[in-house]
C-alpha cells in the first residue's frame, strides 16, 4: 500500500498547473457553450503530458492523476482517451482520438470532427479510422454537453477499417479509467466554483454558504467527488475490469447527485452563460452517458466481481 | 501509487485467519448471532483475547515500549478487519486496543498504568465510555455529570446514556463536569463500574444486545487517584485519543462482506439474475469500495505519522453511504427467513442504522467538512 503521489507524478501536476494558468479562468466576455484551445491542445501534447501513460515509472495512474487535472479547467481537452487508450492502440494515432461503442453511428460524439480518430470497440474487437468530412454531420447546432460534439453518420467499410490485437476489454477498462478521472476533475472544479460563489454570494445580510441546507448538500458533493478520485486511482493502478467498472460507475452516480444541486445553488445565476459553472457540470451530463450509463456500468461491475 | 498488499501484510492476514480458523468453536456463530456487546461474546472474548495476545496478535501495532511489535497501523487495519468480519470475537476489547490502551500509556500516571494496562494486555478487560448524556450528544461538551472534589474523594452525581458495554465493563472511561467552563471545565475518572452507587439500565434496541445502556451515577466516591489526566484536561484527551476512532470498526469491510455474501446466498438460491439485482448489487459494491479506499487514504497517513484532519469526516461519512447502501440491498432482494438465519446479515440489517449516529453523528461529520474541508464560512449559530 503506497497512496502519496510520487515526486514525480507531483512534479508533473505542478508543470501542467504552470503550464495551465492562462486557461485556468475564462477569457472576459466569452459565452461560448463549449470552450476550447487548440494553442493548450498543442502545448499540452508537445510537452509530452498525454503520453506519460507509455512511461514505465509513471503508467496509467499518472495519466489519469494528468487527465483528471486537466478536467478541472474551463477550456475541454481531449485527454482521457489520448492518455489512456491511444498507448494500448498506436501512441501516433492522430490526435484528437474519439472513443465509441460499435453500433454508434447517428450519436453526437465528444471532439468528432475531420481529422479526428475514431476507435471502435465492441464484439468485432478494436478497429479506428481517421475521419472524414464524409464520416461527420455537419454540426447544425453548437453542442448541448459543452464539449465539442458531432454526429458520426458514415464510417469506412469494413475492409477499410484498423483491426487491432488489443482486447475490447481492455480498451473498455481504460475508457472506464479515463472517464472516472475527467469526471473526478470536473466535480472537483464545478465544487470549488459552486463554493466560491456560494461563500460570497448573500441574502438575508449573510453568505448563503452559511445556510445549513447548502453546507450539508456542500459537503455530500466533496464526498462523493473524493470517493471518485480515490475509486480512479485504485483502478489505474490496479488496471482491474471490476474497479474500472466500479470507479465509472461511481464517478456517474456522484455526477448525476451534484449536477443540478451546483446550478441550484447559483439560483438565477446558475442558469447564465456568464458564470462557467456549466463547462464542468454539462460535460459531467455527457459523460453520465457514456458506456452505456450507470446501468451498464453496474452491470458491467456486476460481473467482473461476482460473475 | 500502490493498492497492493505487501508479502508481509498479507502473511500476518494469512496468519489472523488460521487462528481464527483454529480457535472459534463450531457453535461460534450462535454466539456470533448476538453481538459484540453480548454477554455471549463478552464472555468468550476474556478466553479468546488472551489466546490472541499469546500468538503476538492481540495488538502488534502498538510501540515495543507498550508490549506491541511496533508495527505499522496497516496491521492494525487488516487486525480488525478479520475479526469484524468473523463476527468480532474480542467483543468489547477492540476498544482497548485501538484507543483505550494507547491512551493509558500516553496520558496514565504510573499508578494507573500500573494497574489497568495488565489486563488489557493480557486481554481480560471490558471499558465502557461515558460521554453521551441524554442532554449532551452532539453537543458533548455541554455535558452536566459533575465530580466534585471534597477530602482527597471525587463525588460524582448525573447520568451518561447510550453508553455502549456498560452492562459488562470493568472499568468506565468517564467524562465529568468539575468546572463550568465549557471544555476545560471537563474532567476524566476512571471508575470502576461495581462502584456503590453507579445503575447500569440495558435500553430495549433494535440494533443487537448490549450494545446501550443508561448508566446513572448517585453519589458514587472514588478517590482522587482515579483522575486520569489532570482536571479540565479531558478535551484534549479525547481529541487525542479518538481521532483514529471514526475509523475503529472497519464498517466498509462488514458491508462488503455482507454483500458478497448476500450475492452468494441469491446465486445459490437462482435469485441472481436479471439486471435489477445485479445493478443494485453493484452500485451497492461502489460505495463499498469507495468507503475502503478513503479510510484506507486515512491509515496511508497515519502509517507515514502525518496529521489526520477532516478527511477522517469524509471517510466516515462514505461509510454510512455504504452502510445503508448494503443494507437496503440485503432487506430488498433477500427473504426475510434468510436474513434472520444468516448471523451476519442479520446484524448488517439490525445495524447499518449505528454508523450515522455513533462516534458523531453523520450531520456533525457534514459540519466538519463544511467548515474544515470546504472551508465555507461558519454558519450562524
Amino acid at each position: 500500500m503506497e497512496l502519496a503521489l510520487s515526486d514525480d507524478q507531483v512534479q508533473i501536476l505542478d508543470a501542467i498547473d504552470t503550464l495551465a494558468k492562462p486557461y485556468a479562468s475564462v477569457p472576459i466576455h466569452d459565452i461560448s457553450f463549449a470552450l476550447t484551445s487548440a494553442e493548450l491542445t498543442r502545448e499540452l501534447a508537445e510537452g509530452g503530458f498525454l503520453d506519460v501513460a507509455a512511461m514505465e515509472e509513471l503508467g496509467p495512474e499518472t495519466a489519469a492523476l494528468v487527465v483528471e487535472r486537466l478536467a478541472r479547467l474551463p477550456f475541454a481537452v481531449e485527454a482521457a482517451a489520448s492518455a489512456l487508450v491511444r498507448p494500448l492502440l498506436d501512441s501516433e494515432l492522430p490526435r484528437p482520438l474519439c472513443l465509441i461503442e460499435e453500433g454508434a453511428l447517428g450519436r453526437a460524439v465528444r471532439y468528432l470532427a475531420p481529422g479526428a480518430t475514431v476507435v471502435m470497440v465492441g464484439s468485432g474487437g478494436v478497429r479506428s479510422f481517421v475521419a472524414t468530412a464524409d464520416h461527420v454531420a455537419e454540426a447544425h447546432d453548437e453542442s448541448i454537453f459543452a464539449y465539442p460534439m458531432a454526429v458520426l453518420k458514415a464510417q469506412p467499410a469494413e475492409a477499410d477499417l484498423r483491426q487491432y490485437n488489443v482486447p475490447a476489454s481492455e480498451v473498455l477498462t481504460q475508457w472506464r479509467i479515463g472517464l472516472a478521472a475527467e469526471a473526478s476533475g470536473l466535480m472537483a472544479a464545478a465544487l470549488a466554483a459552486t463554493v466560491t460563489y456560494t461563500s460570497e454570494r448573500k441574502q438575508f445580510g449573510l453568505p448563503i454558504a452559511t445556510f445549513q441546507a447548502l453546507r450539508h448538500r456542500l459537503a455530500e458533493a466533496q464526498v462523493v467527488t473524493n470517493g471518485a478520485y480515490w475509486m480512479t486511482m485504485k483502478a489505474a493502478a490496479t488496471r482491474d475490469s471490476g474497479d474500472a467498472a466500479l470507479a465509472a460507475l461511481h464517478a456517474q452516480e456522484a455526477a448525476r447527485r451534484v449536477t443540478y444541486d451546483f446550478h441550484q445553488f447559483l439560483g438565477a445565476m446558475g442558469m447564465t452563460l456568464e458564470h462557467p459553472l456549466h463547462l464542468w457540470t454539462y460535460r459531467l451530463k455527457a459523460l453520465t452517458s457514456e458506456l452505456g450509463g450507470r446501468g451498464a456500468n453496474a452491470l458491467a461491475a456486476a460481473e467482473a466481481i461476482w460473475g | 501509487m500502490n493498492f497492493d498488499w505487501t508479502p508481509e501484510h498479507q502473511a500476518f492476514r494469512e496468519r489472523l485467519r488460521a487462528f481464527l480458523k483454529a480457535e472459534l468453536p463450531d457453535n461460534w456463530e450462535s454466539i456470533a448471532h448476538h453481538g459484540p456487546g453480548s454477554a455471549e461474546i463478552t464472555a468468550f472474548s476474556r478466553q479468546f483475547c488472551g489466546r490472541l495476545a499469546a500468538a503476538g496478535m492481540l495488538f502488534p501495532h502498538w510501540p515495543v515500549s507498550m508490549g506491541g511489535k511496533g508495527l505499522d497501523a496497516w496491521y492494525q487495519t487488516i487486525l480488525a478487519e478479520e475479526m469484524w468480519a468473523a463476527g468480532e470475537p474480542r467483543g468489547a476489547q477492540y476498544m482497548n486496543v485501538n484507543w483505550i490502551g494507547p491512551t493509558l500509556m500516553k496520558y496514565g500516571s504510573e499508578q494507573q498504568k500500573k494497574t489497568l494496562l495488565p489486563p488489557i494486555v493480557a486481554g481480560n478487560a471490558i471499558w465502557c465510555q461515558g460521554f453521551s448524556e441524554p442532554n449532551s450528544g452532539s453537543d458533548l461538551a455541554s455535558l452536566r455529570t459533575r465530580a466534585v472534589l471534597d477530602a482527597g474523594e471525587y463525588v460524582i452525581n448525573g447520568q451518561k446514556i447510550w453508553t455502549s458495554y456498560a452492562g459488562l465493563a470493568d472499568n468506565c472511561f468517564l467524562l465529568t463536569r468539575t468546572s463550568d467552563d465549557r471544555k476545560r471545565g471537563i474532567t476524566i475518572l476512571i471508575v470502576p463500574m461495581d462502584t456503590p452507587g453507579i445503575t447500569v439500565r440495558q435500553i430495549p434496541s433494535i440494533i443487537g444486545e448490549g450494545d446501550i445502556h443508561e448508566v446513572f451515577f448517585d453519589d458514587v466516591i472514588v478517590p482522587e487517584s482515579a483522575r486520569f489526566g489532570d482536571e479540565g484536561q479531558a478535551w484534549e484527551i479525547i481529541s487525542y485519543s479518538l481521532r483514529n476512532e471514526r475509523l475503529g470498526i472497519p464498517r466498509y469491510h462488514l458491508a462488503r462482506a455482507a454483500l458478497d455474501r448476500a450475492v452468494a446466498l441469491l446465486k445459490a438460491r437462482g435469485d441472481w439474475k436479471g439486471e435489477a439485482v445485479k445493478i443494485e448489487a453493484a452500485k451497492a459494491a461502489a460505495l463499498t469500495e469507495t468507503a475502503r479506499n478513503a479510510c484506507y487514504a486515512i491509515v496511508d497517513k497515519r502509517v507515514k505519522e502525518q496529521p489526520i484532519g477532516p478527511e477522517a469526516s469524509t471517510a466516515r461519512y462514505n461509510v454510512v453511504m455504504a452502510e445503508r447502501a448494503v443494507s437496503e440491498f440485503v432487506v430488498e432482494y433477500l427473504p426475510q427467513a434468510l436474513i434472520d438465519a444468516e448471523p451476519y446479515l442479520k446484524m448488517h440489517h439490525q445495524r447499518g442504522i449505528v454508523a450515522g449516529i455513533a462516534s458523531g453523528a453523520a450531520e456533525i461529520q457534514l459540519n466538519i467538512i463544511a467548515t474544515e474541508v470546504l472551508e465555507l464560512p461558519r454558519e450562524a449559530r
